[in-house]
This record gives C-alpha cells, sequence and structure tokens, in this order.
C-alpha cells in the first residue's frame, strides 16, 4: 500500500486541522509529506498519528506569531494611553498605524504621527517596547503556557509513533522468526519420524 | 417537611408559574444557552460511522479488539478536543470598542444631563460615572483580540493534555 493510499485510508474518517483564512495550504501540507517521508512503516494509524503532530507544529507557529502580535498590541495599548493626556486616540487607529509603522510600510503621515506620539509621551520605541513587554506579562504567559501544551502533545505523539514501529518491527521479526521455524520443523519432523525405534 | 406545609404549598403553586421551556426542543435549547464548548458533554462515539470505520482499519495494523476501540474513541475525541480549540481560538469574546476608547471625565456632562430630568442628584451622576470607569477597566483588563483569543485558548489546555494523554496511553498499550 503506498503512503498516499494511506493517507487516504484513514484521515477522510477524522476531521481535518482547519487552516486560518491568511495561511498556505501548500506550505501546510508540504509539512506533512516531509513529516510522512520520515516514517519507517506508514501505516494508516501512524499517517494520523503524524497528521496531529503536524497539526501541533502549525499550532506553535500561529502562537509564536501571536508572541509578537500581543507586544504590538500592548504597544498600542500603551502609546494611546500616553498620548490621550492632550487629545483622545482611537485605540484601534493608533494600533493599525503602528503596525505598519513597525512593519515599515507606513506613510510619511502616518509615520509622523506615530513618531508624535512618542515624543510626546517621552518615549522612544526601544522603550515602549520594554513598558509594553511588562504591560502583556500575563497574556504572553499564556501563550507560552500554549506553547509548552503543543511541545508535551508531541512528545506524546511521538511516543505513540515509535510504539507503533516497534510494534510493526516485533510484529515482522516475529513473522520470520516463524517462517524460520516452519522451514525447519519438517526436516526436523521428517527425522524423527523416520527415526525407528531399534 | 410535611406535604401540608405552608412553605411546601407556596412552593408548588409558585412551580405552577413557571415560564421555563416545556416541549423537548425548548428544553435542549435552553440546555444549550451557557454552552461554551461542548467538551465536558459527554460524547458518543461508539454510534457513529467513523468510529466503526477507524475500528476496523486499526485492527488490520494487529491491534487487539478493546485497544481498536480505545485507539479509534481516543483519535476522535483528540479531533473533537482540537477542533473546540479552532473554533476558540478564531472567535473571541469582540472588543467593545466604544467602551474601550470613551472618555469617562469627559462624558460627566452628558450623564449629568440625561439624569436631571429624572431630578436625579449629583451622587447619581458620580454613581453612574463610576459604573461606566468600572466596565471601562474591565473592558481595558482584557486587552484587544490577541489578548483575547491567548486566555480563551488557555481555558481548553486541559482538554488537549486529557485527550492527547488518552489517546496516547490506548496506542502504546495496544
Amino acid at each position: 500500500m503506498s503512503v498516499d493510499h494511506k493517507v487516504s485510508s484513514l484521515l477522510p474518517l477524522l476531521s481535518s486541522p482547519r487552516l486560518l483564512p491568511d495561511e498556505s495550504e501548500a506550505e501546510f501540507q508540504s509539512g506533512l509529506q516531509s513529516l510522512l517521508s520520515e516514517l519507517d512503516n506508514p501505516s494508516p494509524l501512524a499517517v494520523a498519528l503524524v497528521s496531529q503532530l503536524n497539526e501541533s507544529l502549525w499550532w506553535i507557529k500561529r502562537h509564536t506569531v501571536d508572541k509578537e502580535l500581543l507586544l504590538h498590541e500592548a504597544m498600542a495599548r500603551l502609546l494611546s494611553k500616553a498620548g490621550s493626556y492632550g487629545e483622545i486616540y482611537d485605540n484601534r487607529k493608533v494600533s493599525e498605524a503602528l503596525e505598519r509603522y513597525l512593519d515599515g510600510s507606513a506613510d510619511n503621515d502616518e509615520a509622523a504621527w506615530i513618531e508624535d506620539i512618542l515624543a510626546k509621551s517621552k518615549l522612544t520605541l526601544s522603550d515602549l517596547r520594554v513598558r509594553a513587554f511588562k504591560d502583556a506579562a500575563n497574556h504572553i504567559k499564556m501563550v507560552d503556557d500554549l506553547i509548552h501544551r503543543q511541545h508535551q502533545t508531541m512528545r506524546h505523539l511521538q511516543r505513540s509513533i515509535d510504539s507503533i514501529d516497534y510494534k510493526s518491527r516485533l510484529i515482522k521479526r516475529m513473522d520470520l522468526e516463524l517462517a524460520a521455524l516452519e522451514s525447519e520443523q519438517p526436516v526436523k519432523g521428517a527425522l524423527t519420524l523416520d527415526a525407528k525405534p531399534s | 417537611m410535611t406535604p401540608n406545609h405552608p412553605r411546601s404549598l407556596a412552593n408548588r403553586c409558585n412551580s405552577l408559574k413557571s415560564t421555563g421551556p416545556r416541549s423537548v426542543a425548548g428544553k435542549w435549547a435552553s440546555s444549550q444557552n451557557s454552552r461554551k464548548h461542548g467538551l465536558n458533554s459527554a460524547p458518543d462515539f461508539e454510534s457513529s460511522l467513523e468510529y466503526k470505520a477507524l475500528v476496523v482499519l486499526v485492527a488490520e495494523e494487529g491491534f487487539s479488539g478493546f485497544a481498536c476501540a480505545d485507539i479509534a474513541a481516543g483519535l476522535l475525541n483528540y479531533r473533537r478536543v482540537m477542533n473546540a480549540y479552532y473554533d476558540t481560538y478564531t472567535s473571541p469574546e469582540p472588543v467593545n470598542e466604544f467602551m474601550h476608547d470613551m472618555s469617562v471625565k469627559g462624558s460627566i456632562p452628558i450623564f449629568r444631563e440625561m439624569l436631571s430630568e429624572s431630578g436625579s442628584k449629583p451622587q447619581d451622576v458620580r454613581d453612574m460615572a463610576a459604573f461606566f470607569a468600572d466596565m471601562q477597566r474591565q473592558e481595558r483588563r482584557k486587552g484587544g483580540p490577541v489578548s483575547r483569543r491567548s486566555a480563551d485558548s488557555h481555558k481548553l489546555i486541559r482538554y488537549q493534555r486529557n485527550g492527547i494523554a488518552r489517546l496516547s496511553r490506548a496506542v502504546r498499550q495496544g
């Protein structure tokens, strides 16, 4: 049975991992294929477990991006709070402008506006980042917990895959030994039958 | 308490006035009112077609009957948890931007104007401002969309831990 056939036999019975609208299906599938190519014995169950492993890796990527986004969120919050002594800033507007400013895709007006709020609040970008880290520490810890959970899940899945591999190797070895014994048996049986008591 | 006790009779009379759901569909609908992810309800995998097909496929790999049943249920349960995890992650509680950005201090004249029509006292205006300030604090504490989805997903960690442990145990003991 080919790997593709094994993938098609068990995976349709399980709900497949869902992707976010901006994520690449091709990238997800190529990750899965590279993991499947590492399998010694791609049985349907092993393929199903590897698929779960690939999903865990994908979640780790998502949560790692979230850690940076949490920092940006906290930076925007601090910035809109710091700038609101003189006038009221819309948190979403500051957040979107800051995102583009950090990306380097902000236009001149937007960049000047962000720099103006930074100057008004007497902060540099690195100061703001440090403060944001402190401000978002609770949520960053939560995301760290989520990443840790995925690592633990991967460990469980790896152990399960190893046990299937070991089991199949054991069955194969026992089959070989049994075949060897069976091939020896008729000869021995023949000898015992032939040996007539004197 | 005897059935003829006044309190007991009053309870019986009051229960007749109950406006709760009466039909099966109504009861089912109201049972879903506080449903968040559904992971606390006991799933019935055994009667599903997927379960039966999984058991047959896993049996072909040389697992015993009990192990096949455990592995199939473990796999379906793990998928159920991961689907709930995805749903929680992708639909966090929306940010109330009005509450988040409003200036409570700046709104005091508006509160005053609103309450003056009903002849309220200055203390009432202060109470209203304090109420909105408290709501704003709560809203801001929850953070933005990323903070909210992280906090919501964090609540499902124990379900993931139990789900993967069940699956892993079933495979390794099989």
